[in-house]
């Protein structure tokens, strides 16, 4: 750590890390509901749609904290000065984290949007955005005071900014079914398949160059042409969404062929990754940070690149689509991508803010891996249930519950991967919150 | 490859995308108000959305697709169990989902919030949306299916079936309610007469039954429906 002000980043990772807890217990009462059955009056006041609004809320929530603490540990070693203002830092984070508990706990007693993901009612909304407005003028300011621009720097800005105006497309209330699912996947597809992928390269690409000290003029070349491909596959990709929602039938071939080159960038990003770890001019410090690094870039393309690309094309998606396989999709690449790179980013700098040099690595990669092999084999039991489930519903025109019914025993193959996720997570949360140094190496 | 060039893959592949992007949904908005028919969005409609909203139905239910994947998808519920099924699951889930091992919350749904959400069921039923899901798609059915709805065109007992609430409770093929046994084959079991009998007092066969006599049905209905059923073996 170079500049005092970064120090908070801290605490943004810290709130992340226990929300992030909090999100893998619902997940977990998730995948109950679906393997045993819950009493009616358990349903009654604790239902699986509360849960379920709980567990992709605090998903989101940690996921944007850990961001923003990430922006602000980066922004001073990129603009070499302080932030524009930690008060304006810590007023944003007592408003975010406030809202957010408020949202959970409204859950609970039937305050809600109504529309999946996008739960958060719309008087809430509008505290998100003024929280998103004092971080994007902060960060802003910081950077137009410092009059220091880099390619990293623009990306991440850029990239929260397309994030934060995304948001707004979900506030409003649509009459119409069809232009209300339009443009939910603005939000959450141009989210993830664009502004966080801004966001996350930008990041990664920052890590990557001080972990390996490789060139900053190949690390911001290369960014610009996976941000590039990024955003022309996904912006008109985000027609993969559009096939069954009543749009035009154009969508089938526009949404097909762009979001079947998706997983191009991505994969750019993990060969790249690799380069660079293959060049690198400085020795290696904390092993556990470069085994996150490079795990995150091989997740990625497994869950988004590889899982995604399955099931993208309109002949398969018919069968599939709305099911568990796009469970197993979702939570591998949400995992990949952007647990992962926020597992990274913690492990970068939170030793870096305490001032431990070396750390002691050994609960970490032990966390790491329990989380990281748990997830692929939830992701791949979430992903048969999701086959049997096609099949006897969609192909054999069987029914709901008869489906069900048939895929009950990998959803309880899940339950039981779930805890040794739990496990990891709680292992992982305990390490980053008394990191310690390493003990010294003989001589 | 240079820096610049790298720049240049950049601002060319985004605004690229963006212009081709925007250009569609300008189109999209355009098709769309014939393809969800959009003359037939009454304020009942509407309001059914709300409703829909409010009770966060579509953290359990996914409905074009989209939502959570704990219970059916709505997007042609009406086609599949009619208003009253419906009517009945939304009022009574106990009832309705007494003998099923996954259980829907009792919302206490007003009535006139039920008739708006059957609007809106009905209207989002008709979107034409590429005939999905497959599983109530008419053009795709499953070989089962095809003979029920064969029967349908012949036998009007079918019909009685479908459309005289026995599915609230009774499923054929793995559609329909859970709260009686399945029918799939009860012709193997019971004869015609038998089948009428039961129909019509269920307490006289089985002191312990908890099916309601179909007081509702006429005499001829039900020698229909008997028949229809008496044949699935
Ligand atoms: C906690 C989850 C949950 C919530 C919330 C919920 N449902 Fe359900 N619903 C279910 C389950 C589970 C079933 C199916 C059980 C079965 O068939 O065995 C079901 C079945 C239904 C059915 C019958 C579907 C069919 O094809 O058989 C309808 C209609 C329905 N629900 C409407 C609604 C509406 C309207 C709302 C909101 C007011 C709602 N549900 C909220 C869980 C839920
Ligand atoms: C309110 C729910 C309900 C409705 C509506 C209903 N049933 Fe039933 N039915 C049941 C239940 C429950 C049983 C199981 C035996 C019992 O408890 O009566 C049953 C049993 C039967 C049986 C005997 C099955 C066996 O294996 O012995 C037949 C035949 C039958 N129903 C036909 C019908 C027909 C035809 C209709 C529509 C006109 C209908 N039912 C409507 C609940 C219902
Ligand atoms: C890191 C990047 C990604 C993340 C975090 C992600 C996450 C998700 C999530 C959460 C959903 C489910 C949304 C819902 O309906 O509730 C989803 C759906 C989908 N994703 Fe991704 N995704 C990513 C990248 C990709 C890529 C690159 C592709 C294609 C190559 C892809 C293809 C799809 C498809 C086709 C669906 C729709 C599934 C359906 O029809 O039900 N995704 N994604
Ligand atoms: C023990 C670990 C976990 C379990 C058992 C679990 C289970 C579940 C279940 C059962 C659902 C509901 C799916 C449905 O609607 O049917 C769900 C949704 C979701 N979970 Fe998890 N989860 C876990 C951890 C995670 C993690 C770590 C992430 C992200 C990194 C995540 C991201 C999501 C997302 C994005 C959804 C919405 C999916 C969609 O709309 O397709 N979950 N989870
Ligand atoms: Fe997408």
């Amino acid at each position: 750590m170079e500049y005092r002000s970064q120090k908070i980043a801290y605490w943004y990772f810290a709130i992340a890390l226990l929300l992030f807890t909090l999100q893998v217990v619902l997940g977990l009462w998730l995948v109950y509901n679906y393997t045993f059955t819950v009493p009616q009056w358990i349903v009654d006041n604790f239902s699986f749609a509360t849960a379920r609004a709980m567990h992709t809320n605090l998903l989101v929530l940690w996921m944007l904290l850990g961001f923003m603490g990430g922006t602000y540990y980066i922004v001073p070693e990129e603009t070499k000065s302080e932030i524009y203002s930690s008060k304006l830092a810590w007023f944003q984070l007592i408003v975010l984290v406030a809202t957010g508990v408020v949202a959970l706990v409204g859950f609970i007693f039937g305050w809600t949007q109504g529309r999946p993901l996008l739960e958060i009612p719309t008087s809430l909304d509008l505290i998100v955005v003024v929280g998103a407005l004092a971080f994007l003028f902060n960060v802003g300011m910081t950077m137009y005071v410092a009059k220091q621009w880099t390619v990293i720097q623009g990306t991440l800005l850029g990239g929260l900014l397309f994030l934060a105006l995304l948001y707004l497309f979900g506030i409003p209330f649509y009459k119409n079914e069809v232009i209300d699912w339009y443009y939910w996947w603005w939000v959450i597809h141009l989210w993830v398949e664009g502004a966080w992928e801004l966001v996350t390269a930008a990041i990664f690409a920052f890590v990557l160059m001080k972990l390996t000290g490789v060139d900053r003029q190949v690390v911001e070349k290369w960014l610009y042409v996976e941000i590039g491909l990024f955003l022309f596959t996904g912006i008109v990709g985000t027609g993969h969404h559009y096939y069954w929602i009543g749009a035009p039938k154009y969508w089938l071939w526009f949404g097909g062929i762009f979001s079947a080159l998706e997983p191009l960038p991505i994969l750019l990003m993990l060969i790249d990754t690799m380069n660079h770890v293959k060049k690198r001019e400085t020795k290696i410090v904390n092993p556990l940070t470069w085994t996150i690094a490079i795990g995150c870039a091989v997740m990625h393309m497994i869950g988004a690149g590889i899982w995604g690309f399955m099931h993208t094309l309109p002949q398969i998606n018919y069968y599939t689509h709305g099911s568990q396989v796009t469970v197993s999709h979702g939570h591998l690449a949400f995992f990949g991508a952007y647990a992962l790179l926020n597992i990274m980013v913690f492990y970068y700098a939170m030793p870096k803010i305490k001032g431990i040099e070396i750390y002691d690595a050994s609960r970490g990669k032990v966390a790491f891996w329990t989380m990281s092999s748990a997830m692929m084999l939830m992701g791949l039991s979430f992903g048969i249930a999701g086959v049997v489930q096609s099949y006897i519903e969609r192909v054999l025109g069987m029914g709901y519950m008869a489906a069900q019914s048939y895929m009950r025993l990998w959803m309880e193959v899940t339950f039981v991967i779930g805890f040794f996720f739990l496990a990891g997570v709680v292992i992982m949360v305990w390490d980053l919150l008394t990191l310690r140094p390493a003990k010294k190496a003989a001589a | 490859m240079s820096k610049k060039v790298a720049f240049w893959i950049f601002l060319v592949g985004t605004v690229s995308s963006a212009i081709l992007f925007l250009g569609l949904t300008w189109d999209t908005h355009r098709q769309i108000e014939a393809l969800s028919h959009v003359d037939k969005l009454s304020n009942n409609v509407v309001e059914g959305k709300r409703t829909f909203e409010k009770y966060n139905c579509n953290d359990c239910h996914t409905i074009l697709g989209f939502g959570a994947y704990y219970a059916p998808d709505l997007t042609k519920v009406v086609q599949r169990i009619g208003a009253d099924g419906i009517r009945f699951r939304i009022k009574d889930p106990e009832k309705a989902l007494a003998s099923s091992w996954r259980k829907m919350p009792n919302l206490k749904v007003s009535d006139a919030e039920t008739d708006n959400l059957i609007a809106f069921f009905t209207w989002v039923g008709n979107i034409e949306n590429g005939d999905w899901p497959p599983q109530d798609s008419k053009k795709r059915l499953s070989r089962s299916e095809e003979r029920m709805v064969a029967g349908v065109g012949v036998s009007p007992g079918a019909a009685v079936f479908q459309s005289r609430g026995c599915m609230n409770c009774h499923a054929l093929h793995g559609t329909g309610g859970t709260f009686g046994p399945a029918l799939d084959a009860i012709g193997r079991k019971l004869s015609l007469e038998q089948i009428e009998h039961y129909i019509k007092n269920p307490k006289a066969v089985n002191p312990k039954a908890m099916m309601p006599p179909q007081t509702a049905l006429s005499e001829k209905e039900i020698e229909e429906v008997a028949g229809f059923l008496a044949n699935l073996k």
